[in-house]
């Protein structure tokens, strides 16, 4: 019961310092507030918002195709897409690209249709130049695709021509005099051919596990910044501790009629769950600002519970192994920064060696934010309980070295 | 000059005399710049796993398979359909395709083709997967397009005898068709502004080298702020009252000395982003030098404003972390700008860590030199001087 008023009281006055509550609880919502506006969030839309780029286009094309490949981009189909201007000359149009004005200059060259339909021998001038914005590069990227899309249709009516022309002369079916003409409509056809559907068709279905539900990006976003942050908070439960055995007052509480054992478990509790109401107010927050699905709740609370208790073990540690309160700061920022990189709370780590993921599971992050995305997909406690596990072993092990090493360090003697 | 040198050298002594300075120094930053090479470098297939069920074995199926295997999207993970299952509901990967039993035939039968595509619901990954898949299907379906297109043209004019001819027809003309796809000339190009090697030019590592240096050399330098808050609490700030120094040489020794070490910790950073990552800071070393020290000037003097608001040392840490890490996101140092909303995109020029980025970018990015990065380097300078005066305006010694 002491135990507990003391863990209260701690709670109570962390929550009161405004520059505590700025790191655990600003920092992280603010962090969120940027990734949730990469997400798309703040625009409504479900992921990035990649809508009217500005491209320009240069056609120095006097033929059909630089003309075709010029109207593609005003097209019905890319108008949400694209927001095309033209130029007279490549110059003007490289200098939009590097003004950053535009995400691409795209520059059809003179003869271009002579050198697709064999007019005229195909040469290295021949080539569509993308003048591609490296400061845009995923927006650039995209222009290329469209302008790869619309080469792969030229050159599938180049070769269908080509190939029906061969084979109907060879076969004896039409003569050399209406190769030119049977040439172009076989051309046509095949690119018609093409837009009505390709002959193996892709049938896509989209599953998740059970029950369906959509996985939403601030699902990974949000957890990632709270726990990062929640490191923080343990840390600073940590220097707390070493700064009352400077001070002086746990010396004091000895003297008071309350146990080492209530006094040392009060302070531990307390670090506990001031991380526990952390966690808590920033899943809450996230969830009513940003309508963040979590998915099953009672996963996310035990989830909570787990990552507080291995995160207060790591803060805990610290304060085990740091001789001041100033060492604890340090050494528990350094801590916070590395887990956050090594678990995946910067980057997503699930592209990494195996040797990685394997290290980054001594991290609470990377245990965390495995669950959440987990929950995000639907899952529900049960399923949940490897990772449960691994958290709550981990508090076990981190808590029994550190009372080892504070009881050691005879902490109450101040 | 003696007395600016000498608090330098004051503050530099007392800040690396703590191990834990090193940390944030040159340690985590080198761990940031390693995991950023992992998860961007060629030593990680960093493709999107792909389960693939060839349930059909004949030569089309395999064709499919080895476009898809050269793709740079997608790595393909072959299983049978139990073992995919399974490893789709594990997410092992985002999606998984499934080529049924009687392709071949189906397709030279001219009948439409179903290929199975599983996508976990709502995953940017899988979306990626499947236009990589259709792209494939798309390259593989371009002969057999063209073979069919010229087989009715020949059958509209004189029907083939029997079916024997007409499969002959057919595979001469998918064989032509895939021969001159094969050879067919590059018809795109793609350049930009760099000056660069165009293997150089489209590496994600730039992005990040740059973003790792800003972001870890922006938050220890507003940490500059802890220095004044300390050394007010412990009263040393008061006893310079009694020396003769001015507050002028005091502000411009605290300020020389971050600075001299920042610049260090950004060559030191950039060098690392090269051995690392890949990344060609030198190709102009003025340029790199003119945008680390307006950099490096802009954040000191933003750290020395910031000292003037906080009170005690934890706000000044609390402070310096929070805003080091918002400005650095929003300041595209983590994610590309081009990723924020438009309305974003313009609100954050008044962020320093948008023009450095802006800065470092042109130099790594575009490969360009001192003449682009003047403009970029000018705001910065704007913002070390509205900065240092807010700052000087506000310094009390007490």
């Amino acid at each position: 019961m002491k135990a507990l008023q003391i863990a209260f009281k701690d709670l109570t006055v962390l929550f009161r310092d405004r520059t505590a509550l700025l790191l655990m609880l600003g920092a992280p919502l603010i962090l969120t507030v940027g990734l949730a506006l990469i997400s798309g969030r703040m625009s409504g839309s479900s992921g990035p918002a990649f809508q009217n780029l500005p491209v320009v286009i240069v056609n120095l094309d006097q033929g059909v195709v630089g003309g075709q490949l010029a109207d593609a981009f005003s097209s019905d189909e890319l108008d949400d897409l694209l927001n095309p201007q033209t130029a007279e000359d490549a110059a003007a149009a490289r200098a939009l690209v590097n003004d950053d004005k535009v995400v691409a200059a795209v520059i059809i060259p003179a003869g271009f249709t002579d050198a697709v339909t064999g007019a005229k021998e195909s040469g290295a001038a021949d080539r569509i130049e993308i003048y591609a914005n490296p400061n845009r590069e995923i927006s650039s990227q995209i222009v290329t695709a469209v302008v790869e899309s619309f080469v792969q249709q030229v050159e599938l009516a180049r070769v269908s021509g080509q190939v029906a022309v061969e084979q109907l002369l060879a076969a004896g079916l039409i003569n050399p005099q209406e190769a030119a003409a049977v040439g172009m409509r076989v051309a046509e056809r095949s690119v018609s051919a093409q837009n009505s559907g390709a002959a193996i068709r892709l049938v896509s279905a989209e599953k998740s596990t059970e029950p369906e539900q959509d996985f939403d990006m601030m699902g990974y976003f949000a957890p990632s910044m709270a726990i990062l942050f929640l490191m923080y908070t343990v840390a600073l439960g940590g220097r707390n501790l070493l700064a009352e055995k400077e001070t002086g007052t746990l010396g004091r509480l000895v003297s008071a009629p309350i146990s080492e054992t209530a006094i040392l478990g009060g302070k531990l509790l307390g670090i506990f769950l001031v991380a526990t109401a952390q966690m808590s107010i920033l899943i809450l927050a996230n969830a009513l600002l940003f309508g963040v699905k979590f998915g099953d709740p009672l996963g996310v609370a035990v989830l909570i519970l787990a990552l507080a208790a291995a995160a207060s073990g790591w803060g805990i540690l610290v304060a085990a192994i740091a001789r001041t309160p100033g060492q604890v700061s340090t050494i528990g920022m350094a801590l916070m920064l590395t887990f956050g990189v090594l678990g995946g709370s910067f980057i997503p780590i699930n592209n990494m060696p195996a040797w990685f993921n394997l290290v980054s599971k001594i991290t609470p992050n990377a245990w965390g934010i495995e669950g959440f995305i987990a929950l995000g997909y639907g899952d529900t406690l049960p399923q949940l309980a490897g990772t449960v596990a691994g958290l709550f072993g981990m508090a076990a092990v981190l808590f029994i070295v550190s009372v080892t090493l504070l009881r050691r360090k005879n902490l109450m003697q101040g | 000059m003696n007395k600016i040198l000498a608090i330098a050298f004051k503050d530099n002594f007392v800040r690396f005399s703590s191990p834990g300075e090193w940390l944030f120094f040159l340690v985590l930053p080198v761990i940031f710049s390693v995991v950023i090479g992992l998860a961007t470098g060629a030593q990680t297939d960093s493709r999107i796993a792909l389960l693939v069920v060839d349930q059909d074995g004949g030569e089309l199926a395999r064709d499919l398979i080895d476009v898809l295997q050269d793709s740079k999207t997608v790595a393909v993970r072959e299983y049978l359909l139990s073992e995919a299952e399974e490893k789709f509901r594990e997410r092992q990967a985002p999606a998984m395709l499934v080529i049924p039993a009687g392709l071949a035939e189906a397709q030279a039968g001219g009948e439409e083709v179903e290929l199975q595509f599983t996508e976990a619901a709502g995953n940017v990954d899988a979306v990626a997967a499947r236009q990589a898949v259709q792209a494939a299907l798309g390259s593989l379906g371009r002969a057999l397009q063209a073979a069919g297109v010229s087989l009715t043209a020949a059958a509209e004019i004189r029907p083939f005898a029997d079916q024997a001819a007409r499969d002959a027809f057919f595979q001469d003309g998918k064989d032509k068709a895939a021969a001159l796809f094969a050879d067919q000339p590059e018809r795109i190009l793609v350049t930009g502004p760099a000056q660069k090697a165009e293997e150089d030019f489209w590496r994600p590592n730039t992005q990040a080298s740059a973003g790792t240096i800003v972001t870890w050399v922006f938050i220890p330098l507003l940490a500059i702020s802890e220095f004044f808050a300390l050394e007010r609490q412990l009263g040393t700030l008061r006893r310079m009252l009694s020396a003769p120094v001015s507050k002028a040489v005091y502000l411009l020794g605290t300020i020389t000395g971050q600075l001299g070490t920042a610049l260090l910790q950004m060559l030191i950073l950039a060098g690392f982003g090269t051995l690392l990552l890949g990344v060609s800071w030198w190709h102009d070393l003025a340029a790199t030098l003119t945008i680390f020290l307006a950099f490096g000037l802009a954040s000191v003097a933003f750290g020395t404003m910031l000292g003037t608001f906080v009170k005690t040392q934890g706000q000044a840490s609390g402070l310096s972390l929070a805003l080091g890490m918002s400005m650095a996101l929003l300041g595209g140092c983590w994610y590309p700008l081009e990723l924020f909303p438009e309305f974003v995109q313009k609100a954050v020029l008044v962020l320093p860590t948008t023009w450095a980025m802006m800065g470092m970018n042109d130099i790594v990015l575009r490969g360009q030199g001192l003449a682009a990065v003047l403009p970029e380097a000018g705001a910065l300078l704007g913002f070390a001087v509205v900065f240092f005066t807010v700052g000087v305006l506000r310094f009390r010694y007490e």
